[in-house]
């Protein structure tokens, strides 16, 4: 039967795993997240210890917040997912995907669901690995005990909330279908416009997507300095799948609707 | 035992983009169990047709159907029609296999199908190469094994012998032929009638996005103005004859010892000059006729129009 989502999922997963750019990401989400765990191990505890008088990496609640390092792999799902779809508009290969399954909602459904979990899956490695990159980092160095509870405590979070946050990438790149654009406005917007917008609005942050991803990863980065106004978790990874679906829904009854030529 | 063939039904089929319209009005239908040669210039609106009858592209009005049903809608398409479009629809990096191992999963196809479609084309030593590295004919070679992974009762293949070698070329003929004696839907289309003329049955031809003629292959062979040269060691005298015998026939001279009769067949020209005795040492019609027919038919802008 034709549209079966499993075997859409199927194939979509094929897809990632037939070329480079999902390990591409996957290492550029690993570098990314070592440099901040380093940098946070080295760097930071002295500028603190010089301005407070107090030893960073005896607190409990610092070395979780380098832990949760892992969050900044955001970006490089972002990207995967955004990549992953508009590719196929691209390399012309959604010619082939819509021949194979004319339903076409259902292959950025299934898109969505196999970014999903991508997403959520390269959360649990970005996780583990900064706490590897930590203990490696912290050796020889005095510091507070690294326990499960703390790693325990982000893991969930950065799952559910990059699985979310990669949909939007997949939805993102069926609204805007040139690869190109849609990198860039994606880049645009997290590094520049939602933060210009977040410090210049009072009170807007938390409903934008990068503040719903916050929310819903629920960790607390020292770069982040809007943690205070933040909404649940379940608000936020209501919010940001909210962001994913609408984007989905409008591409699906426009961009995706159009004409294959 | 292969699946038997819908025949394909484009009725009234108009499709603009924007300001431009590209098929207007189009109304032809494909048998199975035949090779139908769907024939224009570039930018006649060819492909623009394929896509409509493939659901990839939405008619503006009129309709384009695969049996009863428009591709949309039909319970499994890609066992029932299988189509290659262009030579471009490949991720770069991507394996040949790989290629059709993700159409064969979206499709829930039997895994077995890539290789058995991979040894069909002639692919298989390559298929664990990047499609990046092909050549033309390579690729569309590929795209034709992508077509019958479903093992289709109905082909729609968009000028798949651009880029082949003339071995390939010959291979493909045999290949599609064979098709449509197994009861198969064979739709392929081409700029150029030579090109497809030993392969075809039938004929449907479109210029500027409007049908100029559909019939079979050997009613447009009989409807071409004969065109005949012959070799003989008594031009004048044949010229003569040919002249008396048939006033509506235009004679001339075509080099030495040769005349170019226009208006009557090697087997008219044969006849008047067996009646007369006169010797004749070559007698041929050949192919640039029927592909002087198609430029008039193309050109002509002269929809529906005789000859």
């Amino acid at each position: 039967m034709t549209g079966n989502l499993l075997h859409l999922v199927r194939a979509e997963w094929l897809k990632a795993s037939t070329t480079k750019l999902l390990w591409i990401m996957v290492l550029g989400a690993l570098g990314f997240t070592a440099l901040n765990v380093v940098a946070l191990i080295l760097v930071a505890p002295e500028a603190s210890a010089a301005l407070l008088d107090i030893d960073a990496l005896q607190s409990p609640e610092y070395l979780t917040s380098v832990l949760a390092s892992a969050s900044s792999a955001s970006l490089f799902v972002l990207l995967l997912g955004i990549i992953a779809m508009t590719g196929e508009y691209r390399h012309m290969t959604i010619t082939s995907t819509f021949l194979a399954a004319p339903r076409r909602g259902r292959v950025v459904l299934a898109k969505g669901v196999t970014y999903a979990v991508m997403g959520a899956a390269i959360a649990v490695i970005s996780v583990a690995w900064c706490t590897l990159v930590a203990f490696a980092v912290l050796i020889g160095r005095e510091h507070a005990p690294i326990t499960a509870g703390m790693v325990g405590s982000i893991l969930f979070g950065v799952a559910l909330g990059l699985a979310i946050y990669a949909v939007v990438g997949v939805s993102v790149g069926a609204l805007i279908k040139n690869q190109v654009a849609a990198i860039v406005i994606a880049i645009l917007w997290v590094m520049l416009v939602e933060p210009l917008l977040s410090v210049f609005v009072s009170g807007i942050g938390k409903w934008l997507p990068g503040g719903a991803l916050n929310a819903a990863m629920n960790v607390t980065t020292q770069a982040d300095l809007t943690a205070a106004d933040v909404l649940p978790v379940w608000g936020g990874a209501l919010l940001l799948l909210a962001y994913a679906v609408v984007f989905a829904t409008v591409a699906s009854l426009t961009t995706v609707r159009r004409d294959i030529t | 035992m292969p699946p038997t063939g819908e025949p394909l039904h484009v009725v009234g089929l108009t499709k603009r983009f924007g300001s431009v319209t590209a098929v207007k009005d189009l109304s032809f239908e494909v048998s199975p169990g035949r090779v139908t040669g769907f024939l224009g210039p570039n930018g006649s609106g060819k492909t623009t047709t394929l896509r409509c009858l493939l659901g990839l592209v939405t008619p503006t009005s009129g309709s384009a159907h695969i049996g009863s049903a428009p591709y949309r809608a039909l319970p499994d398409p890609t066992r029932m029609v299988g189509a290659a479009l262009e030579a471009s629809g490949f991720h770069p990096a991507r394996t040949a296999r790989n290629h059709l191992r993700v159409i064969a999963t979206a499709a829930g196809l039997d895994a077995r199908r890539v290789d058995a479609s991979l040894e069909t084309v002639g692919l298989t030593t390559a298929a664990g190469r990047k499609v990046g590295g092909f050549s033309l004919g390579m690729r569309q070679r590929l795209a034709l094994a992508a077509a019958l992974l479903g093992d289709p009762g109905a082909l729609l293949l968009d000028e798949p012998a651009n880029g082949l070698d003339p071995e390939g070329i010959a291979w493909l003929r045999t290949f599609l032929r064979a098709l449509a004696a197994e009861g198969r839907t064979v739709l392929v289309s081409s700029h150029v009638l030579s090109e497809v003329r030993q392969t075809v049955d039938d004929v449907v031809i479109i210029s500027r996005g409007e049908l100029v003629h559909a019939g079979t292959l050997a009613d447009l062979e009989k409807t071409a103005t004969s065109h005949t040269t012959v070799r003989s060691p008594s031009t004048e005298a044949l010229a003569a004859a040919l002249r008396e015998s048939a006033p509506h026939a235009s004679v001339d001279p075509a080099g030495e010892g040769a005349l170019s009769v226009l208006g009557l067949s090697p087997a008219e020209v044969g006849h008047v000059a067996f009646t007369r005795g006169i010797e004749v040492h070559e007698l041929s019609s050949s192919a640039g006729d029927l592909e002087r027919v198609f430029l008039e038919l193309t050109a002509s802008g002269n929809p529906g129009g005789a000859l």
